[in-house]
């Protein structure tokens, strides 16, 4: 007799087609935050918050209540989400220039509080949607379309490192950052983010996971490629790792 | 400083902001989220208290943007929910209005108008008449604008405002002014005379036993935009239909009607008052709901008065919507000042005896 040993879960929708680019890390990241949505039974009872940018598809592919919150607020109305309705589970999805260029303000605000959400930021050094502009995130001497020397010093200043930030926020229970490309590391990622999940769940205060994650299209690099420039030049930066734990703190 | 709670049916002297705030909590308001601006400032004070007190929800919110998307996010799982603020800082909320509106969001914003433009300063103005009806968010989109004129139409208003942005999902401004917010009048608390409006069809609650629900403003297809932002015109037409308030007082034949909103239509009644003791034929008239303006009201009243006087504590913004109802038909005069004081009586009377002579 067959046994399943893998399927879609129930939290994504199934009347949608995968929409992103080819070797595009969303897929992967969307379906591990479903899984976790899945596995913690937390589907029913979820409401997300969206984000502008190629995150804000999440919305087409989970099967959860959502608001769409205008570029960089997705944190604001999580906060006022949570705040009515302090029994349900809410989570954001945002890319790094939500997160951490025009909403960080609501960002860092939302982890100094502790609101008790959860935040996936997607960081890809760019702003994917718009077709590849520097953001946040950009890597000094990365070039996209409004650097297109690389980004220098001289005329951009120099990339946040968001995980290394939020851990600093005494409302932050849980900040660590994470990578897709590998198999182990996919793995580990899935952990981490339903360990943030289960923090708020707990009650514990404001739970953060980094995802490093490829835009091959913008990057003009093949699937293979970008993953291997996530490896050799973005985990050199963002080093994957748990920034904070409240319960490995004392 | 929080001023008591007062029962129901009790007259109380108070001051407009304080009002605003108690009536709030008696219509229910679930959340307050804010972030302080004078002349508003004692909303936020009161809520601060109030709502911890009540065990409702309170944050004072890091900016204005971040406290009308905290409003958003509380609104759209179906509660009641608001923010107070006032002119250059309810600039910032633009963006969120437009969403909330394409999103029909049924958010409660209380606009207590100061000085402008820019910082401008914290007297009594009227400045910000078109930011509320017109707006300064992106698109196709109306709010339901209400403007007392009073200290108990703060109260009766701020019920209302509640009332209708949850009837019609759809934004709903208070614009009050600093003159209102400051000032104490006698006002009674009656008990929240509205029914609850029931959000279970589409307040988000977390997809249990029904598909997921969305409340999106982003539709890449064209017709579908279309489709959807024809659906809310629709909408503000039965707005428009079932809710328009004004105050008419001695138009029935009157020659000329002063038209004025809000704190600055006291003076108006008083200038007409005046005018009829002289035996000059004077009316006045009184928009209360800003949007949907009572245009055809206006017009009906072009038939038989032979001029308007609108006056404002701007430079002429309210005016517009009046030249747009009368169409034409008859002069539309304007008695404006940019900021700082009510238009006096004496000043309103010697205009309006000006235009007579005209």
């Amino acid at each position: 007799m067959a046994t399943q040993v893998f399927k879609v879960p129930d939290s994504i929708r199934k009347d949608m087609r995968y929409g992103f680019c080819p070797g595009c890390d969303h897929g992967v990241a969307v379906r591990l935050v479903a899984e976790c949505l899945d596995e913690l039974n937390l589907k029913e009872k979820a409401i997300t918050a969206t984000s502008i940018g190629c995150s804000v598809c999440l919305y087409d592919y989970l099967e959860v209540d959502a608001v769409e919150a205008p570029h960089g607020r997705a944190l604001a109305q999580a906060t006022g989400i949570k705040r009515a309705r302090p029994d349900k589970f809410v989570f954001t999805y945002q890319g790094d220039g939500d997160f951490a260029s025009i909403g960080w303000g609501e960002s860092s605000h939302a982890a100094l509080r502790g609101e008790n959400v959860t935040a996936i930021c997607i960081n890809n050094t760019t702003y994917g949607m718009t077709g590849g502009q520097l953001g946040p995130t950009t890597l000094l001497g990365q070039v996209t379309t409004t650097s297109p020397t690389g980004r220098n010093l001289e005329y951009y200043g120099y990339p946040i490192k968001i995980t290394e930030h939020i851990a600093m926020y005494d409302g932050t229970a849980f900040a660590a950052r994470v990578s897709l490309d590998t198999v182990p590391n996919i793995n580990n990622a899935k952990k981490t983010i339903k360990k943030a999940f289960e923090y708020q769940m707990e009650g514990l205060g404001f739970s953060f996971v980094e995802i490093l994650s490829t835009c091959p299209t913008n990057w003009r690099m093949t699937p293979q490629e970008a993953h291997e420039r996530v490896r050799t030049q973005m985990m050199e930066i963002y080093k994957p790792g748990v920034y904070k734990d409240i319960k490995t703190l004392k | 400083m929080t001023e008591t709670m007062t029962k129901p049916e009790e007259k109380v002297l108070i001051k407009g902001n304080y009002a605003i705030a108690n009536a709030a909590i008696l219509a229910g308001c679930e959340c307050y989220f804010g972030y302080p601006i004078t002349p508003q400032s004692e909303i936020g004070e009161f809520m601060s208290g109030k709502m911890q007190e009540l065990n409702r929800a309170y944050v004072s919110a890091e900016s204005e943007l971040a406290a009308i998307n905290m409003v958003m996010g509380a609104c759209s799982t179906g509660a009641k929910a608001m923010t107070s603020s006032s002119s250059c800082a309810i600039a910032l909320m633009q963006e969120a209005l437009s969403y909330a509106a394409s999103q029909e969001i049924p958010l409660v914003l209380i606009s207590v108008m100061r000085g402008g433009p820019g910082l401008g300063n914290i007297y009594p103005s009227q400045g910000d008449y078109n930011q509320a009806t017109i707006g300064g968010g992106n698109g196709d989109y109306k709010l339901t604008v209400l403007a007392p004129g009073n200290v108990q139409e703060c109260v009766d208003l701020t019920y209302k405002a509640f009332y209708l942005a949850h009837k019609y999902r759809n934004p709903t401004i208070l614009l009050a002014d600093g003159l209102l917010g400051q000032m104490m009048e006698p006002v009674t608390f009656k008990d929240y005379p509205y029914p609850e409006i029931d959000n279970s069809g589409w307040a988000l609650t977390g997809a249990k036993g029904r598909e997921r629900r969305l409340l999106r403003s982003y539709a890449p297809l064209a017709d579908v935009q279309c489709d959807f932002v024809r659906s809310l015109f629709d909408k503000y037409k039965k707005i428009e239909e079932n809710e328009v308030m004004y105050e008419e007082y001695l138009t029935d034949d009157a020659d000329l009607i002063v038209v004025s909103f809000g704190s600055l239509s006291r003076n108006v009644k008083s200038a007409v008052n005046v005018c009829r003791e002289k035996g000059l034929k004077i009316g006045a008239f009184r928009p209360i709901t800003l949007s949907p303006f009572p245009s055809k009201e206006l017009s009906r009243l072009s038939n038989s008065a032979k001029k308007f006087l609108v006056t404002e504590i701007n430079m002429g913004q309210m005016v517009k919507d009046v030249r747009l109802a009368v169409n034409g038909k008859v002069p539309v005069e304007f008695l404006g000042k940019p900021v700082g004081s009510m238009i006096d009586v004496e000043d309103i009377v010697t205009e309006i005896e000006r235009q007579l002579e005209v």
